[in-house]
């Protein structure tokens, strides 16, 4: 794409795409040590999860201040305005996926490092690593502004849901059995959910990046997992 | 020595000044470069170059015209004192008669004298002027030579000769442009000054309300009253200048300028303008003689014709007539340069509701146009009022009070011309009436052309 | 989103279309300034005009009128017409024209008079009032409906020009306003002003929506934005793109549009 005439406004613009990839590298890497907190019972990583999420949120803010700054000066139209305002509103769901991530790791204590659960935990993993690719994977799409891949995360958000399914069944049924460890579970249970919250919101960023990168928006699709509950 | 003869010494003094400060800075130059220093010199070489010459001209230059108007009269005072003029007569006259007679012999004018008295003092005068010629010529190559070495030893690598140079242009061209307006000063006290002494003759209130003009009894010693009444020439004047003449120029002008700012393609516009303005270039005599032996018996046959008594063969409207057309150009020229200035946006505005061209005009495009139009016209009346050559030759000399357009009057130029054509003596009050007129005309002009300067001035500050 | 913007702009079926231009081409001596443009203006919708300079924008605003007439080296092809009559067939009277097709221009132009003899000019000219009284109550409402009124009530005499630049804007549209046009077109009417008289132009032109077609050319973008329902986008002498104004601000089609209006342009 050719540069703007001002080249202080393409910098702007450069700097708010660096800031959005920095912020969904930590969210995912957020995710990714959440779950192998999770796996290892490791409760120092667990820690450093929610320490890191403060880097997150403070991104959030330098992010929401340069795109009011950029619209007040600059006052970016069509494409330009379309970026901005799903910079802007992108950055608003990636904290909250962060959140997400350091809710998983605020339950890892809560969880007893014992045989107990290691059964209903398996299938958390690969659960999240699915959630943590379609969000980088959307902030990649909208560094690149690249609308195929925006769709092809919005079309995995079923793959995530469908492990939410399988999660639930098993922790119900396993619950059933397994009476002493409904508190654990219980907690496992709302891991799940968070993930399945965070894969949800991957798909919302992958929207908004589909919509500043072809100015239209994603008809309307099923959303198939947040029926269930929510 | 002969003035031309050191003059051109001078001159050559000059160029040898400017050759050779030159040359020196030249070589200061060279030897700063040498150095390596390209800023060691301050100015140019030519600049040093036209200082020293400067410096070797200017002071000797008026040196010379000072000596010029003083030394006459020192030769004079020595040849007085020569033993030859001893016999001179006592009366001034014929003294001065002499005196001329022997320089005119001495400088070689005249090879002989017709005055004996003259013949003794030739030698004497021969002998001053040579000797004080000689005085002049040495003190002007003394100063020049000083001036010149003053200036050649201040040739130095950081002398500013550059700006001395230009105060010095500063200086000249100041001088000039002081000149033309010492010459109008001069022109208003020698105006001011005669028109005191008429005054002190002639009361100025019968001057400036009497109305018979008859200066010519005054001469011949029928008195000073009654004679001066300048009133008749003022109206004549007024009747000529700014009411016939007017009446011509000005609806013409205007339409004129009208057609060929609103109408006119350009490519005609770019004929007829310089057309119309090559009728301000006709010499007036030219207009005069037209009138006078064209226009004026037409219209005198016209009058007698339709019945009308008093009609003249020289007449007001002869010389108005001619005279109108000779100020369309100065009418239609400002009037075209207002309508111009006119911005289009209000041209367009009006034809963007809906106006025709000429609804335009009239209603937005000359009242915005109207204060340079006015400006243009007051400067036309103070150019038409002060108009000679047409009504000496159209307007006639009777100085009549009166409306009709066929009759003979006369102007306050007319006037003038007549007071001071011929030998005339400068201590009657029949001469100096030509200076009170002329004091009055000038007061009026002066006075149009500051409010037509103002208005126009006032009117495109409007649009600027 | 998609739902929101296509409220702003009405049906095509519904809208009162005022003028139509087809491949109009205007040239000036060898020169062509507009390469076939056609174009509808409707009664509902305020249409802009924007482009860089030199587009052929304000040209082109000019043949809408026949202000293009004063230009003795401009030429017109195609046809434009105002209410399905072609505005350069012979019979039309231009004086007439330009009595329906007003026109509002970049620099406030008002004539040397009274703000009374300003609006009253074009009434007398085409011959609008019947009386004095009646001049009056043509004058108020022009500037009632210019906004002006209240600012100039008391000193309607005194001279047009005396007033600050905005007011003079707003005293030339209701100069327009006066005659009751049809359509105002306004080449770059807020180009001279400061932002707070410009808003108040904006405003105006909001406020006269609807009972006039009005079209507004403008160097400035947001100006566009903020007071247009359709924008029109020339380059280079052609129409590149037409439509709601929202669409062309967020999601242009023409790539040469989205350059020139995000800042790329040149």
């Amino acid at each position: 794409m050719a540069e703007h005439t001002i080249k202080a406004f393409d910098q702007e613009m450069d700097k708010l795409r660096g800031l959005i990839a920095e912020m969904g590298g930590r969210a995912e890497s957020a995710i990714e040590k959440a779950m192998l907190a999770l796996q290892r019972h490791d409760k120092v990583m667990a820690a450093d999860v929610v320490a890191e999420d403060k880097r997150i949120d403070a991104i959030e803010a330098e992010v929401e201040k340069l795109a009011i700054e950029i619209i007040a000066l600059r006052a970016p139209m069509a494409n330009d305005l379309r970026d901005v305002i799903a910079a802007l509103k992108i950055v608003g769901v990636v904290e909250r996926i962060g959140d997400y991530a350091k809710n998983i790791a605020k339950r890892v204590p809560l969880i007893a490092a014992n045989q107990r659960t290691q059964e209903p935990i398996a299938l958390l993993p690969s659960m999240g690593q699915v959630a943590g690719e379609m969000v980088q994977d959307a902030l990649n799409a909208f560094a690149a502004r690249d609308a195929d891949l925006a769709l092809a995360v919005v079309e995995r958000d079923t793959v995530v849901d469908d492990f939410y399914n399988s999660v639930f069944r098993t922790l119900v049924t396993f619950m059933v059995e397994n009476p002493k460890t409904i508190s654990e579970c219980a907690h496992l249970l709302f891991i799940a959910k968070n993930i399945e919250r965070i894969g949800d919101h991957a798909t919302n960023v992958a929207e908004m990046v589909y919509y500043a990168a072809t100015g239209q928006t994603l008809p309307d699709r099923e959303r198939g997992g947040q029926s269930q509950e929510d | 020595m002969t003035g031309p003869a050191i003059l051109l010494l001078l001159a050559g003094l000059g160029a040898i000044a400017w050759v050779s400060a030159r040359a020196r800075a030249l070589r200061l130059q060279g030897a700063a470069r040498a150095s390596g220093r390209r800023d060691a010199m301050h100015s140019l070489p030519g600049y040093h170059g036209w200082y020293v010459a400067l410096w070797t001209l200017v002071p000797a230059g008026i040196f010379l015209a000072v000596w010029a108007n003083v030394a006459p009269g020192l030769v004079v005072q020595q040849v007085l004192s020569s033993p030859a003029a001893q016999s001179l007569p006592a009366d001034d006259f014929s003294r001065s008669a002499i005196l001329g007679e022997a320089r005119a012999i001495a400088t070689g004018q005249q090879a002989g004298a017709f005055n004996p008295l003259s013949q003794g003092l030739v030698d004497p005068y021969r002998d001053a002027l040579g000797k004080f010629g000689m005085a002049g010529a040495a003190l002007a190559l003394v100063l020049a030579f000083a001036g010149g070495a003053y200036a050649f030893t201040r040739v130095r690598p950081d002398f500013r000769a550059r700006t001395r140079v230009e105060r010095l242009v500063m200086a000249t061209l100041l001088i000039a442009s002081l000149l033309a307006i010492i010459t109008t000063l001069g022109i208003v006290v020698s105006l001011l000054w005669e028109s005191f002494r008429f005054f002190s003759m002639v009361s100025p209130i019968d001057f400036l309300f009497g109305t018979k003009w008859s200066p010519q009894s005054a001469a011949l010693g029928y008195g000073n009253d009654d004679a001066f009444g300048a009133v008749p020439l003022f109206w004549g004047t007024i009747f000529i200048g700014a009411v016939i003449a007017m009446a011509v120029a000005i609806p013409l002008g205007l339409m004129s300028a009208i057609y060929l700012t609103q109408y006119a393609s350009p490519t005609l516009r770019k004929w007829m303008k310089p057309t119309l303005e090559m009728l301000a270039g006709v010499p007036t005599v030219v207009y005069g003689y037209f009138a006078a032996l064209t226009i004026a018996p037409a219209l005198r046959d016209f009058a007698v014709m339709i019945g009308i008594h008093g009609a003249s063969s020289e007449s007001a409207l002869a010389a108005g007539l001619v005279m109108g057309v000779m100020i369309i150009p100065f009418v239609s020229s400002m009037a075209d340069d207002s309508i111009a200035a006119v911005p289009q946006s209000m041209r367009d505005g009006s034809l963007a509701m809906g106006a025709t061209t000429s609804e335009t005009i009239r209603r937005v495009l000359i009242p915005a146009a109207l204060p340079g139009v006015v400006g243009g016209v007051l400067l036309a009346v103070s150019r038409a009022i002060g108009e000679t050559m047409i009504v000496v030759m159209a307007a006639g000399l009777a100085a009549n009070l009166t409306l009709n357009p066929f009759a003979s009057v006369t102007t306050v130029t007319t006037q003038i011309v007549q007071l001071l054509t011929g030998d005339q003596e400068f201590d009657s009050a029949k001469t100096l009436a030509a200076f009170a007129l002329g004091l009055v005309l000038f007061v009026v002009t002066l006075l149009l052309n500051i409010v037509a300067l103002r208005v126009v001035k006032k009117y495109r500050e409007a649009y600027e | 989103m998609t739902a929101m913007i296509q409220e702003q702009a009405k049906p095509a079926a519904a809208v009162e279309t005022k003028m139509t231009a087809r491949d109009v081409k205007v040239f000036y001596g060898e020169k062509q300034a507009i390469k076939g443009v056609s174009i509808d203006v409707d009664m509902d919708n305020v249409t802009a005009f924007i482009g860089p300079s030199g587009c052929g924008k304000s040209t082109f605003l000019r043949t809408l009128n026949r202000m293009n007439d004063t230009v003795a080296s401009a030429r017109v092809e195609g046809t434009i017409t105002l209410d399905g009559e072609d505005i350069y067939a012979p019979a039309m009277d231009v004086v007439q024209l330009r009595a329906r097709v007003g026109m509002v221009f970049q620099k406030p132009n008002p004539f040397p008079k009274s703000i009374y003899e300003n609006i009253a000019y074009g009434p007398r000219i085409h011959g609008l009032a019947s009386g004095k009284a009646d001049l009056d109550v043509i004058v108020e409402k022009s500037l009632r409906r210019a906004g002006l009124w209240d600012e100039v009530k008391d000193r309607l005499h005194d001279s047009g020009t005396a007033l600050s630049g905005g007011q003079q804007q707003r005293l030339c549209i209701g100069r327009a306003i006066a005659v009751e046009p049809e359509v105002i077109l306004m080449d770059e009417p807020c180009s001279a002003l400061d932002p707070i008289a410009t808003a108040k132009i904006e405003e105006l032109i909001h406020e006269l929506r609807g009972r006039y077609a009005i079209v507004i050319v403008t160097h400035n973008m947001q100006q566009a934005a903020r007071v247009s329902q359709r924008t029109a986008f020339f380059h280079l002498g052609e129409l590149v793109e037409y439509g709601v104004t929202s669409d062309i601000f967020t999601n242009p089609k023409q790539e040469r549009t989205k350059d020139y209006i995000t800042g790329r342009y040149g």
